[in-house]
């Protein structure tokens, strides 16, 4: 444990992070958020998914310094007369839940297909590509309501709602795994000829560990820059699915819902509902991307220490 | 020489004008334009607005729910399945062609032959002409509800319609898709002749010169109706003065029209309930006729019509707005919290228990939004719902495989007429004869099937008037499900613009009695 804290302390990563302010900038709000995300329970001043809370005579009450606010009502409540502030952060637990976990998946099974693609080559590259290809052909909706089809004969609507976050990871992230799998391909057909791997090889390495060992680290890069906006895509993705009824019931909304609600309302003067969580959701999305910026060009080893 | 030219065109510009005054233009903006000039293609609401404006019904709606002549001057009962109508003798038709009885029943027999309308007119036996402007309509059974049927008899032009056209084709072919005589030409009597149509761009009305109302009050010569398909931009059209009347407002935009001082926004109580259905079959706790009390006392109704609905709806506490003949007077929302609580502890249910619901999110004004308001008031007596909304593409195959415990529907009567609720909403459901085919919910009371039963033969309109309302104050009493509020049409015109007497519960604006100062 100490050695690993010991190397870690001397590592690169950690002596570029501390000299990039905007790394630890980004890197602050991030864990902030996601903070703030997990402890909704305890930071949020309402439970906006208590219904027995809500009132609708509340509805549409402005920010509380506004002249109509209401000081219990920090940011304002939306039209069903929930807190706004407590909406959001609960939202935003939401949406950090299903945009980590659909990227993970996604990347989890794009990294292995890709890698396997590129580096086997011949038939298992044709058949692997070949399937990647007729995931990409079907438009993501089409898998999110043929998944949710068989799920509601399964399990029924009454369960809906304890299960749509999982249900949306798998949706979401089965439905874009070929863009992680494609991009890795091409990076490991550009390493694959390259001395050191040709080395490994001749050293008698089998192929499992010289992909995983000493290719993968190379295509690092674009995965992690590909993650940055799969994350903002998934977090949209979901906003469009709860629209078909296929995502997050209405009584609990993600961050994506909660602004897609609010557009109706921002020409009719109540332009809190929907500016407040998309500004949240910009902030969300602009520091994971400053992350991944940092992390790319810390990581590439042709501008590794100048 | 530029300068000359914008002189020219101004002078004629000015011209142009100068020429126009006397003539009242008003400039239309709906968000759909007729589909065909046919009024026997489709049953829609649009194209029975259409029908108002280029033909006559032999009766019509008035604002407060009678009957007005049109071009039947006066009509009597000769038995139980017959009606006499006796018809205006000075009416012409766009081609100059006399208006006879023979036109009023070529007309019935096309509308028979209409795959939307035959449904209707199926208690129609036939139309027997008596002399040139009398006739008499026979139905099959004795049929309460021919009056109301009798507002959906626009005469056309018998002879303008007969023969073939040049492709061959008879011109009286109903076609729904495909080019078709009736199709591009219309002659009725109404008062407004369409001189242009380009579909989904413009249309072009112009008043009848022997238009036989000289009584009518309408001002307007000539009519552009645009087809404005988005909400905000239909708005934006009015209060730009692009358009001089538009329709519908969407709610949200209300308050910006109430603000303006060049436009004013009208609202007209219209007739389409809309109520969620609680299902006996799949929930025993809806069952108890306390739990479905309670369940509609906890329901803020008056709250959503304020908050959500922002005062386009009027709350409703039973199935028949008012002017209906069914509407009951006394029924009153019900919004009590607390007695809610009493009837739940009464029904050994005070830590309530959990249900399903299900409603669309794109088939009725803010459809999605009451559902989730209603979750929430719920489980303030301890009944937690689980909700699900989806686009009424998937709704209705849910909702006929009733897949949950509370469903929602609005519905609006074609007849405008209170029978038609009960006998979709809330008889028995029974395959064999369609009952109750839209009643998810499973209520199902002997009484009520034989009170509507009644109510569609009893020709005696008072008596059947009280068999009507007493349905609706068993079903008040038995909760039988969930009232909310009737949906308002909502217009916006330009204040020179007299809307308000014209419009009415059917949101068939009457064009031809506009008038514009």
């Amino acid at each position: 444990m100490t050695i690993w804290w010991q190397r870690f302390k001397e590592s690169y990563l950690l002596y570029s992070f501390r000299r990039d302010r905007v790394a630890m900038v980004s890197f602050g709000v991030l864990v902030f958020l996601i903070l703030v995300g997990i402890l909704a329970p305890l930071a949020a001043p309402f439970n906006p998914y208590d219904a027995d809370s809500i009132d609708i005579m509340n509805s549409e009450i402005p920010p509380s310094w506004m002249e109509a606010g209401e000081k219990s009502f920090l940011l304002g409540t939306d039209i069903q007369g929930r807190d706004l502030l407590s909406t959001m952060i609960y939202g935003l637990r939401l949406s950090i839940m299903i945009g980590c976990g659909a990227v993970l998946l996604q990347a989890l099974l794009g990294v292995m297909v890709g890698l396997a693609a590129g580096y086997l080559g011949g038939r298992v590259d044709s058949i692997l590509m070949r399937l990647a290809d007729i995931q990409l052909s079907f438009p993501y909706l089409m898998v999110a309501i043929f998944i949710s089809a068989i799920f509601q004969v399964a399990f029924g609507i009454g369960r809906y709602e304890e299960m749509a976050v999982p249900l949306l990871v798998v949706i979401i992230g089965l439905a874009e795994w070929p863009v992680y799998a494609r991009t890795v391909r091409a990076s490991v057909l550009g390493e694959k000829n390259k001395e050191y791997v040709e080395a490994a090889r001749v050293i008698g390495l089998s192929p499992g560990l010289i992909m995983i060992r000493h290719i993968l680290p190379n295509t690092m890069t674009s995965v992690l820059v590909i993650s940055t906006i799969q994350v903002a895509n998934a977090v949209m993705s979901e906003a469009a699915l709860s629209f078909l009824g296929l995502g997050m019931p209405v009584t609990k909304p993600s961050l994506g819902s909660l602004i897609r609600s609010g557009f109706e309302y921002i020409f009719s003067g109540s332009w809190w509902i929907t500016l407040f969580p998309g500004f949240l959701l910009v902030i969300l999305v602009l520091v994971i991307n400053l992350l991944g910026d940092w992390l790319r060009d810390v990581l590439n080893p042709k501008l590794y220490k100048g | 020489m530029k300068k000359i030219l914008v002189a020219v065109l101004t002078a004629l510009l000015l011209f142009g004008l100068g020429q126009g005054v006397g003539a009242k233009t008003l400039k239309l903006g709906l968000d759909a334009d007729p589909v065909s000039l046919d009024p026997h293609v489709q049953l829609s609401g649009g194209m029975l607005q259409y029908s108002h404006w280029v033909f006559d019904p032999l009766v019509r709606w008035s604002q407060d729910m009678r009957f007005e002549p049109r071009l039947a001057l006066r009509w009597e009962r000769i038995n139980d399945r017959t009606m006499r109508f006796f018809l205006r003798k000075d009416v012409t038709f766009h081609s100059g062609n006399p208006f006879t009885a023979e036109d009023v029943r070529w007309t019935v027999e096309r509308l028979k032959k209409s795959v939307d309308f035959k449904g209707l007119f199926e208690p129609f036996d036939e139309v027997k002409v008596i002399d040139d402007y009398t006739l008499d309509i026979i139905t099959k059974k004795p049929y309460a509800l021919l009056l109301n049927m009798a507002t959906y008899i626009f005469p056309m032009d018998r002879k303008f319609y007969s023969g073939l056209d040049e492709t061959g084709q008879y011109k009286d072919a109903i076609v729904k898709i495909g080019p078709s005589f009736a199709l591009s030409h219309a002659s009725g009597t109404g008062p407004f002749r369409v001189t242009f149509r380009e579909q989904g761009v413009r249309t072009v009305f112009e008043r009848f010169a022997d238009y036989w109302d000289n009584g009518s009050p309408g001002n307007v010569t000539k009519i552009i109706l645009t087809p404005i398909k988005e909400d905000a931009t239909r708005v934006a059209a009015l209060l730009s003065g692009d358009v001089d009347f538009i329709s519908p407002v969407p709610p949200q935009d209300f308050q910006r029209i109430r603000r303006d001082k060049k436009v004013k926004l009208v609202t007209f109580p219209g007739g389409r309930i809309i109520t969620f259905q609680l299902n006996q079959k799949r929930r025993p706790e809806l069952a108890d006729p306390r739990v479905r009390q309670a369940i509609v006392y906890a329901v803020n109704n008056a709250g959503i019509v304020k908050k959500i609905m922002k005062g386009t709806a009027t709350v409703a506490a039973q199935q028949s707005p008012a002017g209906y003949a069914g509407h009951h007077p006394d029924l009153a929302p019900r919004y009590d919290l607390k007695r809610a609580r009493e009837l739940m502890k009464e029904a050994g249910l005070k830590n309530g228990f959990s249900a399903t619901m299900i409603a669309p999110n794109n088939r009725y004004v803010n459809d999605e939004k009451i559902a989730e308001a209603v979750v929430s008031m719920l489980a303030k007596i301890k009944i937690k719902v689980n909700l699900k909304t989806m686009p009424k593409a998937q709704y209705w195959d849910e909702f006929d495989a009733q897949a949950a415990d509370i469903q929602m529907i609005g519905w609006h009567s074609d007849t405008e007429d209170s029978g038609n609720f009960s006998e979709f909403l809330v008889m028995c459901p029974d395959a064999k004869t369609g009952y109750g085919q839209y009643n998810s919910g499973n209520y199902c009371n002997a009484r009520i099937d034989e009170l509507t039963l009644a109510a569609q033969s009893e020709t005696n309109l008072a008596r059947r008037a009280e068999i009507l309302k007493e349905i609706e104050k068993i079903l008040y009493d038995d909760a039988a499900f969930v009232p909310f509020h009737w949906q308002n049409h909502s217009y916006g015109a330009k204040k020179n613009i007299q809307v308000e007497p014209i419009v009415n519960t059917m949101n068939f604006p009457y064009l031809g009695d506009l008038v514009i100062q």
